[in-house]
C-alpha cells in the first residue's frame, strides 16, 4: 500500500520541511503580534484597547482560510515579492502564507499572553515598581515570565493548533504536506494513502511540539521548588 | 532649608464619591519613626501608597526632600522610589527567582551596582535578617516570616532613605511575628527613616517617636507614643486602642 513512497518519499521530505517552516514563522510572528497586541489592550488609551478588540474579534470571527486569501491577494497587489523557489514553493506565497498564520495566530495568542498576565497579582507589579523600575522592566523582567510559565500548556495548545492549520496554506498553493500528499494522490488516482502519510506527519510534528513544550513546563516548574542543599 | 525628609501636604485621595483621605498633613524629620494606627479602612494603606505614588491622581503635596513627588516626571519618580523602601503586608516576593537573585535583581537592572556589589551586598543584608543560608532558596520554600525578612533586606538593597511599612506582620502565623519585628527594631535603632503601618501596639509603643491615628480619612489623633498610649483624651483613639488591646 506505501510502495509509492520509495518514489514519492522525497517529495513528503519537502512538504514537511515546508510545514515546519510556515509554522515556525508563523509560531514567530504570532508571539511577537500577541506581545503587541497584549500590550494595546492592557493600555489606558481607549483607541488602543479598542484597536486590540477589534483583531481579536476578526480574527476568531472569521474563517483562517479567508483570512490567508485575503492576506495573499492584498499583499501580491500591494508588494511585488520574487518569486523565487524554496523547498518547492515561491516565496510570493511562502511569506504572505507565513504572516497569514502569524497574524491568526497573534490573537489567540495576545488572549493566552493577557490570561497570563491576569493570573499574576498585582502586588508583584507594585512590588517592581516601588523598587524603583520602569513599568517596562516590572512587565518583562518580573510579571511576564511568570505569566509565561502559567499559560504554557494553553500556548503549547496554539502552537499544535497552528501547525494542524498550516495545512490551509494549500489553498494559495504553498505546497505544504498537505498540498504534496493530495498532488500524489492525483497522480496514484488515490488518496488514501498519501494522506494517511500526511496525517502521520502531522501527529509526528503535533507530538514533539508538545513534547517540546512539556520539558519547558518541567524546567520552569521545578525551579520554584528547588530546595537548597 | 527644609530639615524634612517627606513632607506631607493637605493630602485628598478619593476613589470615585469615595473619599478615603480627607486633608493630611504631617512630616517626616531624618531618623524618625512615625508609626500609623488606626481601624480598618481607615486609609492607611492609601496613605502610605500616596507617598510613593503607587496611588496616584491625588490632591495635595508630597514633599520628599526638595521633590514634589506629585509632579515628578516619570524618570523622578523611579529615582525617588529608589530611595522610598516599601515593605508589603504580603511580602510580594518574586516566586520565579531565587532569594538571591530578588534581592540583587533592582540594583543590577538600574545600574547602581555591578552584579559582584549587588551580590555581596545581598548576603550582607541576608546575614542582617539572619537567613544567608537561604540565598539560593526559593520563596516557596520558604515561612511567612522567613519571606518578610527576604522583602525587608530587597528594599535595603537600594539603599533608602525612607522605608515604607504596610501592616508588615499581619499576615503572619504568630510565632513568626517577634522575627520581623526584631529586624525592624534592629533597623530602627541603626537610624533608618520609617515609616509604619501595624497593628503591634506593643512594637509601637517601644520604637513610635510619633503615631498617627487615623480614622476615617483624617488623622483624628497625633502625639508622642506616651501622650497617643497614656495622656490622650480623645475618646476615638482611646475606644480603638482599648479594642486593640483587648484582642490581643
Ligand atoms: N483601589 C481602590 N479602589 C477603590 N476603593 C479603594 C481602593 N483602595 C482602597 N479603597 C477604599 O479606600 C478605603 C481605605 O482603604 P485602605 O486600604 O487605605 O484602608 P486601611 O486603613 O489600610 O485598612 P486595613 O487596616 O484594612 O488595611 C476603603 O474604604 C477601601 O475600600
Ligand atoms: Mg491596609
Amino acid at each position: 500500500m506505501f510502495a509509492f513512497l520509495h518514489h514519492y518519499y522525497p517529495v513528503f521530505v519537502q512538504g514537511t520541511a515546508q510545514t515546519i517552516l510556515i509554522s515556525f514563522i508563523g509560531i514567530l510572528i504570532g508571539i511577537g503580534l500577541g506581545l503587541c497586541f497584549v500590550s494595546l489592550r492592557r493600555s489606558k488609551y481607549r483607541l488602543f484597547q479598542y484597536i486590540a478588540r477589534l483583531y481579536i474579534a476578526i480574527v476568531r470571527g472569521t474563517p483562517s482560510m479567508i483570512q490567508v486569501m485575503l492576506i495573499y491577494y492584498g499583499l501580491s497587489k500591494m508588494i511585488d515579492i520574487p518569486q523565487i523557489q524554496f523547498l518547492g514553493s515561491g516565496l510570493d506565497r511562502l511569506i504572505p502564507g507565513s504572516i497569514a498564520l502569524g497574524i491568526n495566530s497573534g490573537a489567540y495568542t495576545a488572549e493566552i499572553f493577557r490570561s497570563g498576565l491576569i493570573s499574576i497579582p498585582r502586588g508583584q507589579t507594585e512590588a517592581g515598581l516601588s523598587l524603583g523600575l520602569s513599568n517596562r522592566t516590572t512587565l518583562y523582567g518580573i510579571v511576564m515570565p511568570q505569566a509565561v510559565r502559567n499559560v504554557l500548556p494553553a500556548l503549547g495548545n496554539e502552537f499544535i493548533t497552528l501547525i494542524k492549520e498550516s495545512s490551509v496554506l494549500f489553498y494559495i498553493g504553498v505546497q505544504e504536506v498537505t498540498a504534496q500528499a493530495l498532488g500524489v494522490g492525483g497522480t496514484l488516482y488515490n488518496f488514501i494513502p498519501p494522506l494517511l502519510v500526511a496525517a502521520v506527519i502531522y501527529f509526528v510534528l503535533t507530538q514533539l511540539m508538545s513534547l517540546l513544550v512539556s520539558l519547558m513546563e518541567k524546567r520552569l516548574g521545578n525551579a520554584y521548588l528547588k530546595v537548597p542543599e | 532649608m527644609t530639615k524634612h525628609i517627606i513632607e506631607v501636604q493637605h493630602l485628598k485621595k478619593h476613589f470615585g464619591k469615595n473619599e478615603v483621605l480627607k486633608d493630611i498633613s504631617f512630616t517626616v524629620k531624618p531618623s524618625e519613626k512615625v508609626v500609623i494606627i488606626g481601624p480598618s479602612g481607615s486609609g492607611k494603606s492609601t496613605l502610605l501608597r500616596c507617598l510613593n505614588r503607587l496611588e496616584d491622581d491625588y490632591d495635595g503635596r508630597v514633599i520628599f526632600y526638595d521633590q514634589n513627588i506629585c509632579q515628578a516626571k516619570t524618570t523622578d519618580l523611579r529615582l525617588i522610589r529608589q530611595r522610598m523602601g516599601m515593605v508589603f503586608q504580603q511580602f510580594n516576593l518574586f516566586p520565579n527567582k531565587t532569594v538571591l537573585e530578588n534581592i540583587t535583581f533592582a540594583p543590577i537592572k538600574l545600574k547602581v551596582m555591578t552584579a559582584d556589589q549587588a551580590t555581596q551586598k545581598a548576603h550582607e543584608l541576608l546575614k542582617q535578617v539572619g537567613l544567608d543560608d537561604k540565598a539560593a532558596a526559593y520563596p516557596q520554600s520558604l515561612s511567612g516570616g522567613q519571606q518578610q525578612r527576604v522583602a525587608i533586606a530587597r528594599s535595603l538593597a537600594m539603599n533608602p532613605k525612607v522605608l515604607l511599612f504596610d501592616e508588615p506582620t499581619s499576615a503572619l502565623d504568630p510565632e513568626m511575628v517577634g522575627d520581623v519585628l526584631g529586624v525592624m527594631q534592629r533597623l530602627a535603632t541603626n537610624g533608618m527613616t520609617m515609616i509604619i503601618v501595624t497593628h503591634e501596639m506593643m512594637f509601637a509603643k517601644k520604637v513610635a517617636d510619633k503615631v498617627l491615628f487615623m480614622d476615617k480619612g483624617v488623622v483624628a489623633d497625633e502625639g508622642t507614643a506616651d501622650y497617643i498610649f497614656n495622656q490622650t483624651s480623645n475618646p476615638r483613639t482611646k475606644e480603638f486602642l482599648s479594642k486593640v488591646m483587648l484582642s490581643s
